[in-house]
């Protein structure tokens, strides 16, 4: 009886094999990489219906994070400033500028946007059955800056870290990372450096070791269990 | 391969208690059995028609492949949604975005309003709790907790009807300012019988203005009891001040409130409210209760009688003579022995705690007993200061009744009548008045309501009213406590009035009404109203005014004492025309309704679907019968089918196509259908049936009555139950004579009934102990030594765990519950607080029927019965069986939800880890984790966890079929039910487990708000580095956190805290009294949910007094069979 396969189809399962192998890894690699908050989320840059520049608020006007975000240290959700918080400043300030066109309209009687909220697109959104706090953490020295980056620096505002669930556990797992003196915690030009220089008396050394002497001091003890954030 | 069945070890010997929740497991029959044996109900795990199979899960996974794999081209889901942040344009005072704010309000009603504190995130309220600082506070029962949801149902009416066709307020408003420029118009204004000093104000003012208006007072259940006391007087009970308490058919624990009720609770535990005390049984009450079926007062009772609703004089007059009370004997028949026998030492205990007992009598019981109750009360010297009874007068004198209206309506006496009321008279007045015929003799009627029911039609005008939580008022509790009713949100409907808003624009001179917001923000005109009702009363300071609003109440505010008046000459008249019962002939009880009351709550989901406390059939009312009369009638093998080896579904069927036998009712030639079920404990030759359904029907209804008044209600209550309020007449309101024995009519419908499904199988489930001593269990104090020997732990070895005993971790929190069954009476509010609290959808007859309801909380109701004792303590025995103590069944209901187990069985077969354990100690569900398993469900022997069968938040699951069309099915009727969901707590999806976790969201509010000490105590000290933070400020002070259920309870019977915190929470010192035990104990689950044993305190003078206390439930399997006589 004839051969009816030549001889190198011998090795073809072990080549599909591999190639199915090769494949099913790449996929999963570009998925890993293209489809997780990562990539889909850092970054997130859109913009804005008032062009609102943190950067001049805090550099220049030296605004404190609290003064618009109010209740950031009361409640879970940290509020976006009330039309009336800006009104406060700009009735009196940059009254001409065409930058702040929409919230003028919203006081103007005549006009049809009046009363109506300003429509700020949300950037930092962890999903809905996800419940995150920000007074549980900035009660606790965690500062901002952990979650929103520099914000101070930002001209327009984006996203500066994943908030994925991977990424909120590697800092449950390891607070000392992430601890910073209650007093600093609004301070986003905190350096621990500095502070430990400033502090001699603190008998700290290193950044690490500040912040493993807060977690101890503290009693902070960060939950990885599921219904610390979803119930 | 069949499944192996476990079988559990007998029961101990000595144990002779049979226990059972529903007639199919009393009877054992194969149905029961084969609920008690599958692993997934029936219908849960099967495609139950071909509609459904249509869309199998095959061809369901071939379209999702093809519609996922299309999709992928356009990579349209990759992008991000654009999602908006909008602040508030103008900061509302107090809001802060994300935090429930509370405001103090009440929910008016008859016999007392229910002061409240009301949750309210954004403007939203969402849920209700009773206000703790209130004199009156008795908690909230399941109507309280529901009200929230009528505010924001569907099928609210939201415009102006008139003539029952849409109009607009326009027309309406021209229409009433004619009326009230009129000032001889001859008006008649109907209103409820809750009590609020606004109204009793402004209706003086309108008596002024209008010479000729008249004001009625009606509610369908209001009873006799006002007509004996005279014109607005009414008793009010103290329970902290009783030792014996005596109910004739009165539930005063739930439907017929006479005071508040939660002091009557604090007394039926041995240690104390705060169970700080040693167990004794000298502060504990007693109760007797005489009723014809259970109530669930009757289910608390110590003693209780069972009679039919005629005896009910025959009782109080023997209760009286025994008494030497000065009232009539005259006409009334004498008891005969069976009475006399339980009443005669019931009244040598009343002698002896004269001046320390209440006798109450139902206030729907006929006029003639509470002349009775009056002259008893007053004999036993009950009434007066520092005595347990209070004779007040409200501020309700001088409203005629509903006969008044409907003589003056037809006379032309009233010419323009306005209804308040929030019964139905149209519907639910006594048939032989024709309420319809004489309204329409009106020239104009306005009705105010929430509904647009039959007398909304009626009427000339209908006028949305506004719901309490959206209006200004004021109202007035048990005891007369002036009470502030604030809205939280301004009418969502443009069309809403109050009555409040209405009566001053009656009284303006233009009759301009004006409701809601007025003119630049401006309060509504009721707001000052009600402010100068309160300045009349507590001065004008504006302090006590913002103290009022803050609180809720004015404390220095109670009604005054009324001059008591022995009428003995018209108690001897109406003793004489009094009905005599016939021996033999049946009687009918038109019961208050447990779920809609009197009808009003029709429309309302969670208490539909919520289960009639004693029957446990839900969205339908049944005719319930006593199982020796239904034997006699040859009704009871239709109704309970008896075990039929060779038939594996019984005709009577199963879950979904379960049915019950239609049965004609006939009083005064009237004639009604209604299914009928075996009542329990019941007295013969009754039939109890409850009021208020059959208000509307479609043509979807299964018996075919419709399209009938369609349009009277909304999609909950459509096609709902049967209408009985034909068969009541003025003269017999409460109960009636039937007219021969019922029949049956061939014909079956649907019953959807919650007790034969999610069966705990084990021993000793409630357990209960009793004051007296028994020669076999000893004295008190060993029967308190021995609850936690009771069934199977008396001789089970301790369970080892295959696991390793991990603790959890947290040393600050770790949470607890006991659950006292000494004064759980089984009424709902607990579950309905729940369904509130954590946005648990309500599923629809058709899956509730298969067992799929989603309450968390499930509330059990087990009856039991003892063999009967002759006098040397050996059992009596009839053709070699036991003889059951009928007289004596005894009513222990037990609320169940998830008991979070240390080791908990369902998290170890989870494959996903979507249920896991807390540090906290907390059982906890990851529902976005999720897949639908359900094998953690099938591992529970606690049968506590709910699986969304379908998208029941999203998809209409009261239309039929509508679950089983997928995303072609309806979807929910508009957005305002999304309105009333908690915002911390997911709204589940279909596929996905979900149970009790302890309210977490409300725990992790605190424990977070907690940390904010943190922040205090380093500002304090000004160097946060060298601030050392720990136990004392993180942990939460004790028992400040109370979960939804254990917050709603009007008897006090849940006690929640932090195990951590020792004796000082009340909750630990309530585990460490001997009567805690742990349900299912000997397979070594380690509940942090504990119960304790229920208490009962009989009188050993009393028959049969020692088969009281030892309704221990054991699950009997199959083991025997004991059948009632």
């Amino acid at each position: 009886m004839a051969n009816f396969f030549p001889r190198w189809t011998n090795l073809l399962p072990f080549k599909i094999g591999i190639c199915v192998i090769a494949l099913g890894a790449g996929v999963v690699a570009a998925f890993t990489y293209y489809a997780t908050p990562k990539t889909q989320a850092v970054g997130y840059q859109p913009s804005q219906p008032i062009p609102f520049s943190h950067r001049i608020h805090v550099e220049q006007v030296g605004l404190d994070c609290r003064y618009c975000h109010s209740f950031v240290d009361v409640s879970g959700h940290s509020n976006v400033p009330t039309s009336n918080t800006c009104w406060n400043c700009h009735q009196h300030v940059q009254k001409e500028s065409p930058k702040l066109q929409p919230l003028r309209d919203r006081f103007d009687p005549e006009h049809p946007d009046f009363g109506k909220p300003v429509e700020w697109v949300r950037i930092h959104k962890v999903p809905d059955y996800a419940y995150f706090n920000h007074a549980a953490h900035v009660n606790r020295g965690i500062s901002c800056q952990s979650c929103h980056g520099r914000v101070d620096q930002m001209e327009v505002v984006y996203q500066a870290e994943n908030l994925s669930m991977g990424w909120c556990l590697e800092c449950h797992r390891a607070p000392e990372k992430h601890l910073r003196p209650m007093e600093e915690v609004y301070n986003l030009e905190y350096d621990p450096e500095k502070y430990i220089a400033a502090n001699p008396h603190l008998g700290v050394e290193t950044t690490e070791e500040l912040g493993l002497k807060l977690k101890e001091l503290w009693q902070v003890q960060p939950r990885e269990s599921c219904a610390t954030c979803h119930h | 391969m069949s499944k192996r069945i476990w079988h559990h070890p007998e029961a101990p010997t000595d144990e002779t208690t049979v226990a059972w929740r529903s007639t199919g497991q009393l009877e054992n029959t194969a149905e029961f059995r084969e609920w008690l044996e599958r692993e997934f109900p029936r219908g849960a795990a099967e495609m139950a028609n071909e509609e459904e199979a249509e869309t199998s899960r095959r061809s369901f996974l071939k379209l999702m492949g093809a519609s996922t794999a299309l999709a992928g081209f356009g990579m349209a889901a990759c992008r991000r949604p654009e999602a908006h942040i909008l602040p508030y344009a103008q900061a509302p005072e107090w809001v802060i975005p994300g935090k429930a704010t509370y405001y103090a309000s009440s929910f008016p009603r008859m016999g007392g309003a229910t002061p409240l504190v009301v949750t309210s995130f954004e403007g939203r309220p969402t849920k209700l709790a009773p206000n703790t600082l209130h004199p009156d506070n008795a908690g909230t029962d399941a109507f309280a907790q529901a009200s929230v949801l009528d505010l924001y149902s569907p099928y609210r009416s939201t415009r102006v009807l008139k003539n029952g066709q849409p109009s607009s307020r326009k027309d309406f408003e021209a229409a009433f300012a004619a009326i009230a420029k009129d000032k001889e118009a001859k008006i008649g204004v109907l209103f409820g019988r809750d009590d609020s000093p606004t109204r009793a104000r402004l209706r003086k003012e309108l008596a002024a203005k209008f010479p000729n208006a008249r004001f009625y007072g009606y509610e369908a259940l209001e009873g006799e009891a006002h007509r004996a006391a005279g014109d607005g007087n009414r008793y009010v009970a103290d329970f902290s001040k009783a030792d014996r308490i005596v109910s004739l058919d009165c539930d005063f624990a739930e439907l017929d409130p006479v005071g508040p009720v939660t002091p009557f609770f604090d007394r039926r535990k041995p240690e104390g409210r705060g169970y700080d005390q040693k167990p004794s049984k000298d502060g504990l009450n007693r109760l007797y209760s005489v009723e014809s079926g259970f109530s669930l007062t009757g289910g608390m009772a110590d003693h209780r009688l069972r009679i039919k609703p005629s005896q009910l004089l025959q009782v109080a007059a023997r209760i009286a003579k025994g008494l030497g009370a000065d009232a009539p004997a005259g006409g009334v028949p004498e008891s005969d022995q069976r009475l006399s026998d339980w009443i005669d030492p019931m009244v040598e205990d009343l002698k002896e705690h004269g001046g320390r007992s209440i006798v109450v009598a139902g206030s729907r019981a006929p006029e003639v007993v509470h002349h009775f109750v009056a002259a008893i009360n007053a004999k036993l010297g009950n009434v007066g200061e520092g005595k347990p009874l209070r004779f007040v007068a409200t501020g309700n004198a001088g409203l005629g009744d509903i006969e008044a209206l409907t003589a003056d309506l037809k006379s032309g006496a009233v010419q323009h009548l306005l209804l308040f009321t929030p019964s139905n008279p149209v519907f639910d007045a006594p048939a032989d008045l024709k309420f319809g015929e004489a309204l329409a003799k009106v020239v104009t009627s306005i009705h105010f309501g929430l509904r647009t029911d039959a007398t909304a039609h009626a009427a000339t005008w209908h006028v949305p009213a506004s719901h309490y939580l959206e209006s200004w008022s004021d109202s007035r509790t048990a005891n007369g406590v002036h009470t502030v009713v604030q809205p939280l949100i301004l009418p969502l409907y443009p069309d809403c009035a109050s009555e409040l808003e209405v009566l001053a624009a009656l009284l303006s001179e233009e009759g301009t009404l004006m409701t809601g917001e007025g003119e630049e923000g401006a309060a509504s005109p009721a707001h000052a109203e009600i402010r100068k009702t309160f300045q009349g009363i507590a001065g004008e300071k504006e302090e006590d005014w913002k103290k009022f609003l803050r609180d809720g109440f004015y404390a220095d505010s109670k009604y005054e004492d009324a001059e008591i008046e022995l009428d003995s000459d018209r108690a001897l008249e109406l003793a004489n025309a009094a009905p005599v019962p016939k021996d033999g002939g049946l009687e009918v009880v038109f019961a208050t309704d447990g779920s809609i009351y009197d009808g009003r709550w029709i429309d309302n989901g969670w208490l539909q679907e919520a289960p009639d406390p004693i029957s446990k059939v839900s969205w339908d009312n049944v005719a319930l019968i006593a199982p020796k009369t239904a034997k006699e009638l040859g009704l009871y093998d239709k109704i309970v089918k008896l075990e039929t080896p060779t038939a594996a579904v019984p005709p009577d069927k199963e879950g979904s196509k379960r049915s019950g036998q239609l049965i004609s009712i006939k009083v005064n030639g009237v004639e009604v259908e209604v299914p009928v079920q075996i009542g329990f404990g019941q007295a013969e030759d009754t039939i109890i049936v409850s009021l208020g359904y059959g208000q509307g029907f479609n043509a979807d209804d299964e018996l075919g009555r419709g399209p009938l008044n369609e349009n009277h209600v909304g999609l909950v209550g459509v096609n709902s139950g049967f209408n009985v309020y034909p068969l009541r007449t003025t003269a017999a309101g409460y109960f009636a004579a039937l007219d021969g024995a019922p029949v049956t009519t061939g014909r079956r419908y649907s019953i959807a009934a919650v007790q034969e499904h999610h069966s705990m199988y084990g021993r000793a489930l409630a357990r209960e102990v009793s004051t007296l001593e028994d020669k076999k269990k000893g004295d008190f104090e060993h029967q308190l030594a021995s609850v936690k020997k009771h069934g199977m732990d008396s001789h089970v070895p301790p369970n080892i765990s295959l696991y390793k005993a991990e603790l959890p971790t947290d040393p600050l929190h770790q949470w607890g519950m006991a659950i006292d069954l000494s004064s759980c009476t089984g009424c709902n509010a607990c579950l309905v607080a729940c369904q509130a609290e954590n946005n648990i959808p309500i599923v629809g007859k058709e899956q509730l029927a298969m067992g799929r309801e989603m309450h968390w909380i499930r509330m059990d109701r087990y009856f039991a019965v003892q063999p009967l004792k002759d006098k040397d303590g050996n059992y009596v025995e009839e053709n070699g069986e036991k003889v059951y103590d009928e007289e004596n069944i005894e009513l222990i209901p037990q609320p169940v939800a998830c008991v979070q187990c240390e080791s908990a069985p369902c998290e170890t077969v989870c494959p996903v880890n979507a249920t896991v354990h807390t540090e906290d100690g907390l059982n906890a569900m990851a529902y976005n984790r999720c897949i639908g398993t359900r094998y953690c469900a099938n591992n529970c022997p606690y049968k506590a966890r709910r699986f969304n069968f379908f998208d029941y938040n999203k998809r209409n699951p009261l239309i039929p079929a509508n679950l089983y069309r997928g995303p072609l099915g309806e979807k929910q009727v508009g957005t305002a039910a999304h309105l009333q969901r908690n915002p911390n707590v997911s709204v589940r999806m279909r596929g996905v487990m979900e149970k009790c976790t302890y309210c977490v969201q409300r725990l992790k509010d605190s424990t977070i708000r907690q940390k904010r000490r943190q922040k205090e105590k380093s500002l304090a000290t000004g160097d946060s580095a060298e601030t050392r933070i720990g136990t004392p400020e993180l942990r939460i002070p004790v028992d400040s956190v109370k979960v939804a259920c254990q917050e709603a309870c009007p008897s006090d019977c849940i006690t929640f805290g932090n195990l951590l915190d020792e004796k000082d929470s009340r909750m630990v010192r309530a585990k460490h009294v001997e009567r805690n035990y742990d349900l299912l104990n000997y397979i070594g689950t380690r509940p942090r949910t504990s119960y304790l044993a229920r208490v009962k305190n009989p009188n050993g003078r009393m028959p049969n007094a020692a088969s009281i206390g030892k309704a221990t439930i054991h699950m009997h399997y199959a083991a025997e069979r004991q059948t009632l006589s």
